[in-house]
């Protein structure tokens, strides 16, 4: 009994015993996630060292029969993988981050064609959609800058949709068409800038949120298949499709404000007063200016930033739907967007969708369209930073110096004068001038300066666009592995760019009234066939052919006029009542390019790599018998780490990936005008009567300019993928220019020019991209991005210097053994402590001293007469305005439910022309900045400003260009700062509504390092143009803090 | 079968594609070359081009006019801005200001554009020998104009030193590259050139053409003599001023020239000159504007607006304004002087005020033939019939207006006071400067309200202009100007 009490009692314990052992072998169960948005991961594998399973629909899975402690691996398709040691069965919840650095997956697409990037051997910097969102802007291609390698972005005025600058290893012609080419869905879509002087950029028709991603191919093998039309290199957007599962609803919004970032310091009135007089007196004159009072009795001291720029706020909301089932993949959005920038009355308004659908009708034939529409509004007032029209080439802003806009206005509108009158009217002088205040007109002369605010309020221009982007296409399985796809593509921009200027005052004055309306239509077709072929033999060769044939045909119709003289001022537009009318901005032209072209891609054992591409092209523009060119290009790549003698090698388990690259190819610029190779007379009037005047000189031998691009790589991966590293040397050599080769006045050719193949030059430079996840625990994850490129480009041959002669100086030139459009300008040896004059050093090596009411006004020291300084003969090249070393350091750092982005972007070795200093330093009635306290007063004091002679408009560097306003451009910008939050739903009643809620706050242009004492060192006038880094009379960039909010259903 | 039949479509679409002429683009809003001469309204246009060249604004269309007071010393500028032509006023402009640039290459465009059509004449079949050597003769006129204006902006003035660098001269047509060398001929073999031109042209042009417009712009035979008078004053050649003189200018009362259905003589009315349909008997020559912005010069560019509306000069109180002529109310030529806001005397000869600027430009008047003239009897000591012309000026502004005998008494004094009154004639039409300069003069210091500018001696750099930047930078024969 008691035995078997005992044995009873041990079997217990032995059951006890067992079911202990029992419970140490237990299943775990998890749930794998996306740590950004918190979607569940299905089919990510989860990996013990006795099992393997993968994630159910819901992200779910069980691992069963472990043993503590273990250690599970993550695995899944685009996110970094994570180890993760288990000490407990409690339900795992794994968050796993995106990972930018998995090479296998990327998908690069060429536009004709997608390969997976280890298959690619060329050079492409790909920025994904994740680099692109929650960032406001009007168009993503402000937000390339310091994303990638090789792409240099300047944002180079605030005003809203005013198109940024963007170069693919620097500058690659002079004057022909400056952008990349950028391809929507195989469409190559219009760049430039189309709204005059509002700006008015194309892209902004292509919704950021709609892209899933940008590969920018940078050297010949990657971008030869575009032949002609990739000299600048060429940016390929694929939008976003469908995926399969349950469809997706997402909402983004945000909501921004917007001011002014570090304004240039003025004079207040009482300064001003003292300035001024100052300078008056020195030139002999009695003192002028006067603090004038208020109804209230207080001194007026107008602050014209205020008048110019107050706060503005601007939100954007975005939905998409997509989803995707065995057959049909799709994804529909739309967009609102309402920006008011900081200068008022300076606004954008769009409104964007976009339809993608592709269907599989059967086993061998797929359809779909991909189409965007939109309507956008720009509108605001003329503020001299951008230059007017351009559709792809090189601009010289002339407008930045003229009256009418209004950063010059701030900079130079005097203090002392009121903005109203007692009775709340503009205070008004005549049709140009503002109220002189207390001022005395007949001792300080013309103040040509408008009423800011009036004209702002009153005159504005608008550029309206819709655009219609998009592509229809099909693709027939016409035999085994055989493809053949046929392409629609249709890029049409109908564009309405007004401008009114009123009858009373500013630049309508002497019009009595001026509205211009012209309407342009821009068409662009685009058909492309493709036929290609893909085979493995003996799973070791793998290959792939294309074939294709292409036709692009580009319309442009524009038509306008200008009614002027107003019969009542209660017109404001257009289509009121005028006395006068005028045509202007008509045109008509188009062109064409028929491209056959092929490529072959082929691969041994994905071990070694070989791509061939060559394409003919043929363009309208050019005469017979030089109408088609030659374009093509090659590379070959070589994995290391499929090769035999790798494994077991130490370096297998410490490296991931180890590739090395070569290409060479040429391509060409097709951006050359309609019509450039023939000559051509205008016709017009005299008097009334026809008159027909040689308006272009023939170049019937103008041929292709075409750049060889060779470009060597290198590729790893190591520590798990952990660490990944991108090297490229690039050297891209221009040949045969298509040069507006400069002929001599004397000759008395048409615009002074011939088209010429001419010119040659390069760039070459070294890029480096490193992707690391620095940290990855369970939940801190830092991932690091650093990309930095270095550039020299240099002419080699030129028919003679390029550069623009103007009263205003000439600040960039383009000669042969210097960087294109380096900074120019007289060297300046400061001021002269005897007698306060600027002293400058001619090109004969003698210094010579300017005094503004001398006579002769130009001597040497002793005193002699010397010859005048001339800007041509006298001025030296200073320096590139390209710089030398340029990229973006980005980091994101993720706790939790938190995610904190901080990026940097910036810029090295460049110079800068500081023309705003120099309007600040001018001695007529201008306003001053602050530094002109520090002004030469008596004999023996060193400054840098030079003693003040009211009038002098020579001294400090306005009249023509002075090393004195020549500076670094070099600077680190806190660009953007970002801070999200995954709201967690799993807890809240949110939770069946919403299947992801993130929020984020962020502020961008936050704070700028640099020497550079303008406003900012990336505010150029030139926009996109070879005459880079001159900063004169523009408003400065804005400053902007965002909250955003994006939901997911 | 269906995919037999996707394949032969395909092949379809891509054979049929490659065989059209999508490739052979026209320009159509312009004229190819090939076709520019082609028929005889084309021919037309292209003589009426010509002057057209002379239209741009920022020639004979207002600027250059405005820029050759601006050098002189009737006006105070008021306007600080280079881009109204400030440093041109303080007699400071360099070879890479753009204005410098403009005038050398729009004078040189005419004159490209003359030697094209001057050699497309000499072998055209299109229309008749005789109109081929009129278009010619027109070609000619605007060549000689524009080397004239040209050779005394950037060369030295004949009479200072007819040996030193004039001008590259460029007699044949350019049309493609490869010409940009070509060295300064001597100021005397350009105005050797000039002449050559003139009188040629006074051979072939016509004595008249079917309207008044037509008369007054375009070039005709008396233009060609007229504009030799100016000439040959500036390089003292007064016996062949007087020569030419008087092929168009009557030996009595009143002072004309007739032939066939054309007039030329003194307006009347002097304000009537500056207005109403800008082509009465006084006019020789002018530019014509129709009355539309295609044609007239924008604000800044437009003699109206630098005289009179902004004004961005006005009239220096110490320069000829203060003559008794502008202040006695019985001259007529007073009545175009006005007063401005700050209170400035400014010149109303130019009077539209709203754009489009229409005011036809004088380049050629009656009454300056006739002080040309009387300025070259003067100095061969025929007192007499100088004294006879310039009172015809005089008396036809002030009718009741007697000389003092001292203005008039000696070859010295005639000459001085016939200055006097091509100071207050020809005011703001661009003559000063050159009165200057063909004396060989200095250039006064004068006052604006942006400050003085300094007088410029005859020595000095500045006292002509800079060869411009364009030119130096591509014409490696080019020698700058000391």
């Amino acid at each position: 009994m008691l035995l078997e009490k005992h044995l009873k009692l041990t079997l217990c314990f032995l059951f006890l015993l067992t079911a202990q052992l029992y419970a140490q072998q237990q299943n775990l169960k998890g749930k794998i996630v996306d740590a950004k948005d918190n979607i569940p991961l299905i089919g990510a594998t989860v990996q013990s060292e006795t099992e393997e399973t993968i994630t159910n629909e819901d992200g779910e899975f069980v691992l069963q029969n472990q043993k503590l402690p273990f250690t599970v691996k993550i695995n899944y398709i685009g996110y970094a993988a994570q180890e993760i040691v288990i000490r407990s069965f409690d339900i795992l919840k794994v968050k796993l981050l995106k990972d930018s650095n998995q090479l296998d997956e990327v998908l690069i697409s060429s536009g004709y064609l997608s390969q997976k990037k280890t298959e690619f051997s060329g050079s492409v910097s790909t920025i994904s959609a994740k680099q692109l969102q929650n960032r406001p802007s009007t168009s993503f291609d402000q937000l390339l800058g310091g994303q990638g390698t090789g792409i240099d972005v300047i944002q180079s005025t605030s005003v809203l949709n005013n198109t940024p600058v963007i170069r693919v290893r620097g500058l690659n012609t002079i004057t022909s068409g400056l952008f990349p080419l950028i391809v929507v869905d195989g469409v190559a879509v219009f760049t430039g800038s189309l709204g005059g002087f509002v700006g008015n950029n194309p892209l902004s028709a292509i919704n950021p949120n709609d892209i899933a991603s940008v590969d920018v191919l940078k050297d010949a093998s990657a971008s030869a298949i575009y032949g002609s039309r990739a000299a600048n290199g060429v940016m390929v957007i694929t939008t976003k499709k469908g995926k399969k599962g349950k469809t997706r609803f997402n909402y983004n919004s945000w909501f921004s404000r917007s001011t002014p970032y570090n304004l240039p310091k003025l004079l207040n009135a009482e300064d001003y007063t003292m300035i001024k007089n100052e300078a008056l007196v020195n030139a002999g004159k009695a003192p002028g200016f006067f603090l004038s009072k208020n109804a209230d009795g207080s001194t007026v001291n107008t602050n014209w930033y205020d008048v110019a720029y107050e706060p503005g706020y601007s939100s954007n909301h975005n939905i998409n739907i997509s989803g995707a089932n065995e057959t049909t993949q799709y994804y529909f959005s739309l967009d609102y967007t309402n920006q008011n920038s900081f200068i008022k009355n300076n606004t954008f308004q769009n409104y964007m969708t976009r339809l993608n659908i592709s269907h599989e009708l059967n086993k061998f034939i797929r359809a779909g369209v991909n189409l965007s529409y939109s309507n956008a509004k720009n509108a605001g007032p003329n503020t001299g930073a951008v230059a007017g029209n351009t559709l792809s080439s090189s601009t010289y802003n002339t407008e930045y110096i003229t009256n009418e806009p209004l950063g010059r206005m701030t900079y130079v509108l005097p203090p002392n004068v009121p903005v109203y009158n007692p009775d709340g009217s503009y205070s008004i002088q005549n049709g140009i001038s503002v109220g002189y205040g207390a001022n005395i007109p007949s001792i300080i002369g013309t103040i040509n300066a408008y009423n800011l605010a009036m004209v702002q309020e009153l005159d504005l221009t608008t550029s309206i666009s819709k655009s219609l982007l998009g592509n229809v296409y099909a693709e027939f399985d016409i035999a085994k592995k055989v493809t053949f796809r046929t392409s629609f593509g249709l890029n049409t921009i109908g564009l309405e760019n007004k401008l009114f200027l009123n009858p009373i005052h500013g630049g309508g004055a002497s019009y009595n009234g001026v509205a211009t309306n012209i309407a342009t239509d821009l068409s662009r077709t685009d058909w492309a066939n493709t036929i290609s072929y893909k085979n493995s033999f003996n799973e070791n060769h793998n290959f792939m052919i294309l074939a294709g044939y292409e036709r692009i045909k580009t319309t442009l119709e524009s038509w306008g006029a200008s009614q002027s003289n107003v019969t009542d001022t209660y017109y404001k537009n257009y289509q009121g009542s005028y006395a006068n009318i005028s045509p202007i901005g008509n045109d008509l032209s188009e062109n064409a390019l028929i491209s056959y072209f092929t490529n072959l891609n082929y691969n041994y054992k994905n071990k070694y790599f070989l791509t061939l591409n060559y394409r003919i092209d043929g363009l309208s523009a050019l005469s017979e018998g030089n109408k088609y060119g030659n374009f093509g290009g090659g590379s070959v790549s070589w994995n290391l780490m499929e090769e035999s003698f790798f494994n077991g090698s130490k370096l297998k388990g410490f490296l991931n990936n180890l590739k090395l690259r070569a290409s060479y190819g040429i391509v060409g610029n097709s951006e050359i005008g309609n019509y450039p190779a023939i000559g051509t007379y205008s016709s017009s009037t005299y008097g009334g009567a026809p008159t027909l005047g040689y308006s272009q000189t023939a170049n019937p031998d103008l041929k292709w300019e075409t750049s060889s691009k060779l470009d060597l790589g290198l590729n790893f991966a190591m520590l798990n993928n952990r660490i990944s590293v991108e090297f490229d040397y690039y050297n891209n050599k221009i040949r045969d220019l298509i040069l507006k080769t400069p002929q001599a006045l004397s000759a008395g050719i048409p615009n002074n020019y011939i088209n010429e193949n001419v010119g040659g030059m390069y760039n070459t430079g070294y890029e480096i991209g490193i992707n690391a996840l620095a940290v990855t625990t369970g939940n801190f994850n830092w991932n690091v991005n650093l990309n930095l490129s270095t550039l020299k480009n240099k002419v080699t041959s030129l028919a003679s210097d390029v550069f623009v002669p103007s009263v205003f100086g000439v600040q960039n030139m383009t000669r042969v053994g210097y960087s294109i459009g380096s900074v120019f300008a007289v060297p300046n040896k400061g001021v002269n402590p005897e007698n306060g004059q600027m002293i400058f050093i001619n090109s004969q090596g003698k210094e010579v001293q300017y005094n503004h009411i001398g006579s002769p006004k130009w001597t040497y020291l002793d005193g002699n007469a010397a010859p005048a300084i001339d800007n041509y003969k006298d001025g030296v090249i200073q320096g590139p305005s390209l710089p030398k070393l340029f990229g973006g350091f980005n980091n994101t750092f993720s706790y939790k439910n938190f995610v904190l982005a901080v990026n940097l972007t910036f810029a090295q070795g460049n110079k800068l022309y500081n023309g705003t200093r120099a309007t600040n330093s001018d001695q007529r009635y201008f306003n001053n900045g602050e530094f002109i306290k520090n002004r030469w007063t008596t004999p023996g004091q060193i400054t840098d400003v030079q003693k003040l002679y009211y009038g002098d408009n020579v001294s400090a560097g306005f009249s023509f260009s002075s090393t004195s306003k020549v500076e670094d451009g070099s600077f680190v910008k806190l660009k953007n700062i970002s801070l999200g939050y995954t709201v967690p739903l799993e807890a809240s009643f949110l939770k069946n509504t919403f299947s992801s809620v993130y929020v984020y706050l962020q502020g961008n242009n936050l704070y700028t390092f640099t020497k550079y004492r303008g406003s900012d060192p990336e505010v150029s006038i030139n926009g996109n143009s070879i005459n880079s880094g001159k900063d004169q009379n523009v408003p400065p960039n804005a400053q902007v803090y965002t909250l955003g909010l994006n939901i997911g259903f | 079968m269906k995919k037999y039949i996707l394949i032969s479509w395909a092949i379809l679409i891509f054979t049929s594609a490659c065989n059209d002429d999508l490739l052979d683009t026209e320009p159509e809003t312009s004229i190819p070359e090939s076709i520019a001469f082609s028929t005889p309204a084309k021919i037309l246009a292209q003589t009426n081009n010509l002057y057209k060249q002379l239209q741009n604004q920022s020639f004979y269309g207002g600027r250059f006019i405005v820029f050759n007071e601006q050098r002189a010393d009737q006006f105070g500028q008021n306007d600080g801005n280079a881009a109204t032509g400030s440093a041109v006023w303080n007699q400071n402009v360099a070879s890479t200001n753009d204005f410098v640039n403009n005038v050398w290459a729009v004078g040189y465009a005419a004159i490209n554009a003359s030697n094209i059509l001057i050699s497309k004449m000499n072998e055209t079949t299109v229309i008749s020998k005789e109109q081929a050597k009129n278009y010619i003769a027109e070609a000619k006129f605007v060549r000689a104009f524009c080397y004239f204006s040209l050779i005394q902006t950037y060369a030295k003035p004949y009479n200072q030193d007819k040996n030193s660098l004039g001008l590259p001269l460029r007699l044949t047509p350019v049309t493609t590259s490869g010409n940009n060398d070509l060295a300064r001929s001597s100021v005397e073999m350009v105005y050797t050139q000039i002449l050559k031109d003139l009188d040629e042209a006074e051979t072939d042009l016509p004595v008249s053409y079917t309207t008044p417009l037509l008369n007054t712009s375009r070039a005709k035979k008396c233009t060609a003599i007229a504009l030799k008078t100016r000439v040959l004053l500036v390089q003292n050649n007064f016996e062949r001023v007087i020569a030419e003189s008087k092929k168009i200018v009557s030996p009595t009362l009143p002072f004309q020239y007739t032939e066939g259905t054309l007039t030329q003589k003194l307006e009347t009315n002097y304000t009537a000159i500056f207005g109403g349909n800008y082509t009465g008997t006084e006019a020789v020559f002018s530019i014509p504007f129709a009355n539309s912005t295609t044609e007239t010069p924008s604000a800044q560019y437009s003699l109206a607006y630098n005289y009179l509306a902004q004004p961005i000069i006005f009239l220096a109180a110490a320069g000829i304004v203060s003559d008794p002529a502008f202040n006695s109310g019985t001259d007529a030529r007073s009545a175009l002087i006005g007063t401005s806001a700050a209170n400035q005397k400014v010149l109303k000869k130019f009077s539209v005020t709203t754009a489009p600027f229409r005011d036809y430009v004088p380049v050629i008047r009656y009454a300056e033939i006739l002080l040309n003239y009387a300025e070259a009897a003067a100095h061969i000591n025929d007192l007499e019939t100088s004294k006879a012309l310039l009172k015809a000026v005089r008396n036809r502004a002030d009718p009741g207006y007697v000389f003092p005998e001292n203005e008039m008494a000696t070859k010295e004094a005639l000459i001085t006071t016939i200055q006097k009154e091509r100071d207050i004639e020809l005011l703001g039409e661009g003559f000063r400067l050159m009165d200057l300069q063909r004396k060989v003069q200095t250039l006064p210091a004068k006052k604006g309200s942006i400050g003085t500018a300094p007088l410029v001696l005859p020595t000095s750099s500045n006292y002509i202009w800079p060869i411009p930047s364009g030119e130096i930078s591509t014409n490696h024969l080019m020698v700058p100007n000391p």
